[in-house]
């Protein structure tokens, strides 16, 4: 990259730099005009005679040629501000497209790193890098030059006009610029080693609070918060003095600058004083002179900010780039290359050697030869140089010395087109990305954009508009609205083929029973897709018939009946007989919403609920307040925290205290609401719950549904003909609760749902549902073998003439065995290598290999 | 059936007589309510017990296994602990337990109730104490069979 700030600039916007100088220039005499027209109007057309003025061949009295100025100096001023206003964009435009470039250079730059480089930069120091660091490059890029031109010029008419009025005037005025041109400078420069030396140690501080985020389960778990908050607390200090010192010398050199600028008018006074006294200068000339040296400080002002500002963000840049510019970076044309070369044959490695950079990371001298369409085990323990064979064969590392090769292919001359099409690898850490399983599943087909997107109108031209400038700025301009599923690689014609072959391959896994529950377990939106819906529907009746039929069952689940209590839900539930539409809204915050308490205070409700929860305060108090903290009884009954037994001992003390001050708050209230309707009455036996009120709950949510949820679209009510999107897909088939007074009726009323599900055919649209779960940052919300094994049907699913899986599958267990079966029968005909550390697994398999310290030991011919 | 309805059965039980209300109260509180129909099982021979049931209502058959099946030995009725040595002890159930009709169960878990001897040592006092009756009267059972035995 440009090593200097400069050069890149000059590089990709000479031609606009010297657009701007022009218009730059442009704008100077309509500038000089502006400070001329004035001195005319009041010279000549208010204090002048002689009328009138011949302008353009038309004779103009008085008045009107007043008129005729004061008009030519608002157009002027017009133009003038229309010019700046036009400049200013222009170069707020540039600024931008250049950031973009230079953004996405370096990202692009990220993207070429060789792996091994990523042991020394973490993402932590180059995010900031990409993003807040490179931020004032963009404000910079317009100034670079116009700036100077233009402030420059102004400076120098002005110092001019003041050596026209006396020469030793004029040196008195420019007298302290030697001095701060050379002083300042040197001042400067440290400000800059230390700015840079602050980037550094901010880059660390994100560095060190994106690995806390990372492992904030290890820190937890080892008690070693306080550590790391000692670490961050020592940056923090470290970017204090630093920052202390820049103030120190910034401001210093603001004194200094403020100094010299009144410096010069001492000169004046006692120079042009001199003169006066001495009759050699008019009093005018000297005044003159003052009011010119006050228009001087503006441009001088702005030079010097200007050089504080190159010198400052060329820092910055040169700190940026530097990290950017590793010697063994990959072509640009790695990434960008879109010919696929068919990679059939051998695969063989001569002579090939290889260094992570530590020990248990060489490989020396391997040769072996991989007949093409065979499964081989690559066996080695860890350290063994397994690892990085096998991360050489899929060319992600490139061979020190030797030649990995592919039929008559250099892996290392193959571009990325090439290698991630035709060759699949799973290595022993897999990622998942932030998203849904099937984004994840299908991420293996993701190369380019498949189809091209029809537009019209508007999205049309917004479409040539992010085209054009994305050439402005060399950014790709793939349409990331198109198809980009490659469906021929998988050997699928559509969508729903690709869904059916995914399932295939996670049944081989054995991955689909957990995506079935996490189908279950997900909601989905029934305006997508109705005839799934309907489905459920259709499902949820044959279930409520089968329950109503079957005695044993019917014992076990209570369903949603609108005129019935459901004993084994909570009493919000009950009242409301409806959910919130949006499902990030718990029950916890329903009474807080506007509507809910309009409807509770309309008919005395609330207080009919705080006395329900003040009366279960009141047994929890009696029945908790001699248990200690540690015995974790309050935990696993109460529904009060033992944190909040305080808390509500008060609240009940003054609600039975009958004082009217102080009185409950607001919020005491609510809590006390919060706590009647979490009751489950089957499950908290308290005796609040007596038949009288039960009758008055079914009478107000009959109330709540004509009067609020009807007129609402915040809820939906509990309707068995209705699918509620809001619950999970579970939750709609069974439609009611599993009773908690009977012992294992969850359990067994899922055995009765799966049952119903899989004689119903509605498995399959379920895990297809569960497709569309998603998994978290990062897979945060999977399991590490569930993350391992959507990546491995990620890599399958390519259909890769090569399949390289290393760590996956390497138990022992019988599930294993099947899987390791599973796999090399799907991947049967195709070259196969498998990397485990186990000989007895490695038996398995046709061919093996194995490794020891970075050497083949034997092959298993 | 409310809470207090389940500590005047609680109260009937011997094991829990001289246990004070409160305790009776949060003991009922933190057990689980649970109903039986009749032929379903709340327990079996064998299987590790992880808790004990106190009969608020209906019986249970109890059945031990023998060579030529499960055969019935005795029905336990309201008001009766059943189960509560698994919860004491690691030993596993000594017989199985069938509801003969339906049932209202008080299930006190094995977690549960340590924890809540933990808490109150007057309520391991009590137990104590009737588990040490109990075994007075056994011993006295037993001998007073072996003196019959001997005598006849």
């Amino acid at each position: 990259m440009e090593k200097s700030l400069f050069s890149f600039i000059w590089k990709y916007s000479a031609r606009q730099q010297i657009y701007i100088l022009l218009i730059t220039v442009l704008t100077y005499p309509v500038i000089y005009i502006l400070l001329e027209l004035p001195k005319l109007i009041v010279n000549d057309a208010v204090q002048g005679d002689n009328f009138p003025r011949t302008i353009l061949g038309f004779d103009l009295d008085q008045i009107p040629y007043l008129l005729f100025l004061c008009c030519c100096f608002l157009t002027l001023v017009v133009v003038s501000n229309g010019l700046k206003f036009y400049l200013n964009v222009y170069k707020g435009r540039l600024g931008e497209r250049m950031l973009r470039r230079l953004r996405f250079e370096l990202f692009q730059r990220v993207l070429r790193f060789r792996l091994p480089h990523f042991r020394k930069v973490s993402s932590g120091e180059i995010i900031p890098m990409i993003t807040s660091e490179v931020e004032d490059v963009g404000g910079f890029v317009g100034e670079a030059f116009s700036l100077p031109a233009y402030q420059g010029g102004m400076l120098v008419v002005q110092l001019g006009f003041i050596f026209m009025q006396d020469p030793l005037l004029g040196l008195a005025a420019i007298s302290s610029y030697p001095v701060q041109g050379y002083v300042i400078p040197m001042l400067q420069k440290k400000v800059a080693l230390l700015s840079r030396k602050r980037v550094k140690n901010i880059r660390l501080i994100s560095d060190k609070v994106g690995e806390s985020i990372t492992g904030v389960a290890e820190i937890h778990a080892n008690d070693a918060s306080a550590w790391h908050s000692a670490d961050i607390s020592d940056r923090l200090f470290e970017n204090f003095k630093i920052r202390y010192e820049i103030y120190n010398r910034k401001f210093f050199i603001k004194f200094l600058n403020n100094f010299m600028n009144q410096l010069t008018p001492f000169f004046f006074y006692l120079i042009g004083g001199y003169l006066v006294i001495e009759g050699n200068l008019s009093i005018g000339a000297l005044l003159a002179v003052i009011a010119a040296y006050k228009d001087l400080a503006g441009p001088w002002k702005e030079l010097l900010a200007y050089y504080q500002m190159t010198v400052d963000v060329g820092i910055k840049y040169q700190t940026v780039v530097e990290n950017f510019d590793p010697q063994d970076i990959y072509d640009t044309e790695r990434l960008t290359a879109d010919e696929t070369v068919k990679l059939r044959g051998d695969l063989k490695f001569e002579h090939v050697a290889f260094s992570g950079g530590a020990a248990g990371q060489e490989v020396t001298d391997v040769s072996l030869t991989i007949k093409s369409g065979t499964s081989s085990a690559i066996v080695g323990a860890d350290g063994s140089g397994r690892a990085e064979v096998l991360q050489l064969a899929a060319g992600l590392v490139s061979p020190a010395s030797g030649k990995v090769c592919i039929g008559d292919h250099d892996l290392d001359k193959l571009t990325d087109s090439t290698l991630g099409r035709e060759i699949a690898y799973v290595g022993g850490a897999v990622h998942v990305w932030t998203g849904t399983i099937r984004e994840n599943l299908y991420y293996g087909l993701r190369h380019r954009p498949m189809t091209e997107v029809q537009r019209e109108g508007d999205a049309l031209k917004n479409y040539k508009r992010s085209l054009s400038e994305a050439k402005e700025t060399k950014n790709p301009s793939y349409d990331l609205e198109a198809e980009w599923h490659d469906l021929a690689i998988a050997g699928v014609d559509n969508a729903d083929d690709l869904d059916l072959k995914a399932l295939e391959l996670l049944a081989a896994v054995k991955l689909d029973a957990d995506i079935y529950r996490l189908g279950l377990q997900s909601r989905f939106d029934p305006s997508m897709n109705d005839t799934f819906a309907e489905r459920i529907l259709n499902v949820r009746k044959e279930l409520a018939d089968r329950i109503a039929a079957d005695p044993t069952l019917a014992g076990l689940v209570e369903l949603w009946d609108p005129s019935t209590f459901n004993a084994s839900a909570s009493l919000a539930d009950n009242l409301f007989f409806a959910v919130p539409s949006d499902p990030e809204i718990t029950m916890d915050q329903v009474p807080d919403l506007p509507v809910v308490k309009e409807f509770l205070s309309s008919n005395g409700f609330d207080k009919k609920l705080q006395d329900i929860g003040l009366q279960i305060a009141e047994t929890m108090l009696e029945l908790f307040s001699n248990v200690s903290g540690s015995s974790g009884l309050l935990g696993s009954y109460s529904f009060i925290t033992q944190d909040d037994l305080p808390e509500f001992e008060r609240i009940v003390r003054i609600a039975r205290s009958g004082q009217t001050r102080p009185g409950l708050t607001d919020n005491d209230r609510s809590r006390l609401t919060g706590l009647a309707f979490k009751l489950v009455p089957a499950r908290h036996r308290l005796g609040v719950m007596t038949d009288e009120l039960k009758a008055e709950i079914i009478a107000a949510r009959t109330k709540f549904l004509d009067k609020v949820v009807a007129a609402n679209q915040e809820f939906v009510a509990f309707d068995p003909k209705v699918y509620l999107p809001p619950l999970t897909i579970e939750d709609n088939l069974l439609f009611g609760r599993a009773r908690v007074d009977r012992r294992d009726a969850r359990r067994r009323i899922d055995e009765v749902i799966r049952t119903i599900v899989e004689e119903t055919g509605l498995r399959q649209p379920i895990i297809f549902a569960g497709f569309g779960y998603h998994v978290g940052v990062a897979g945060s919300r999977l399991s590490a073998g569930q993350r391992r094994k959507i990546a491995l049907v990620r890599g399958l699913l390519k259909n890769a003439q090569t399949t390289i899986l290393d760590d996956i599958a390497t138990g022992l267990t019988e599930d294993d065995k099947v899987l390791r079966e599973n796999l090399r029968s799907i991947l049967s005909g195709k070259t196969f290598l498998f990397g485990t550390s186990n000989a007895e697994i490695a038996a398995e398999f046709e061919h093996g290999f194995t490794l020891d310290q970075g050497r083949v030991l034997d092959a298993k011919k | 059936m409310t809470l207090e309805a389940e500590v005047e059965a609680l109260r009937k039980v011997p094991l829990f007589r001289g246990i004070d209300e409160t305790k009776l109260r949060l003991l009922a509180f933190i057990s689980d309510r649970t109903e039986f129909q009749a032929g379903e099982r709340l327990c079996t021979q064998g299987e590790e017990g992880d808790s004990a049931f106190i009969i608020l209502a209906g019986d249970a058959d109890v059945l031990v296994q023998t060579p030529a099946g499960e055969k019935k030995v005795a029905q336990v009725s309201e008001n009766s602990i059943v189960g509560e040595i698994a919860i004491l002890c690691d030993v596993p159930r000594t017989a199985t337990l069938v509801a003969a009709n339906s049932m209202d169960v008080l299930m006190v878990s094995k977690d549960d109730f340590l924890k809540l001897l933990n808490e109150f040592p007057d309520i391991s006092l009590e137990v104590m104490r009737t588990l040490a009756l109990r075994l007075e009267r056994t011993t006295r059972d037993l001998a007073e069979a072996r003196q019959g035995n001997s005598g006849g």
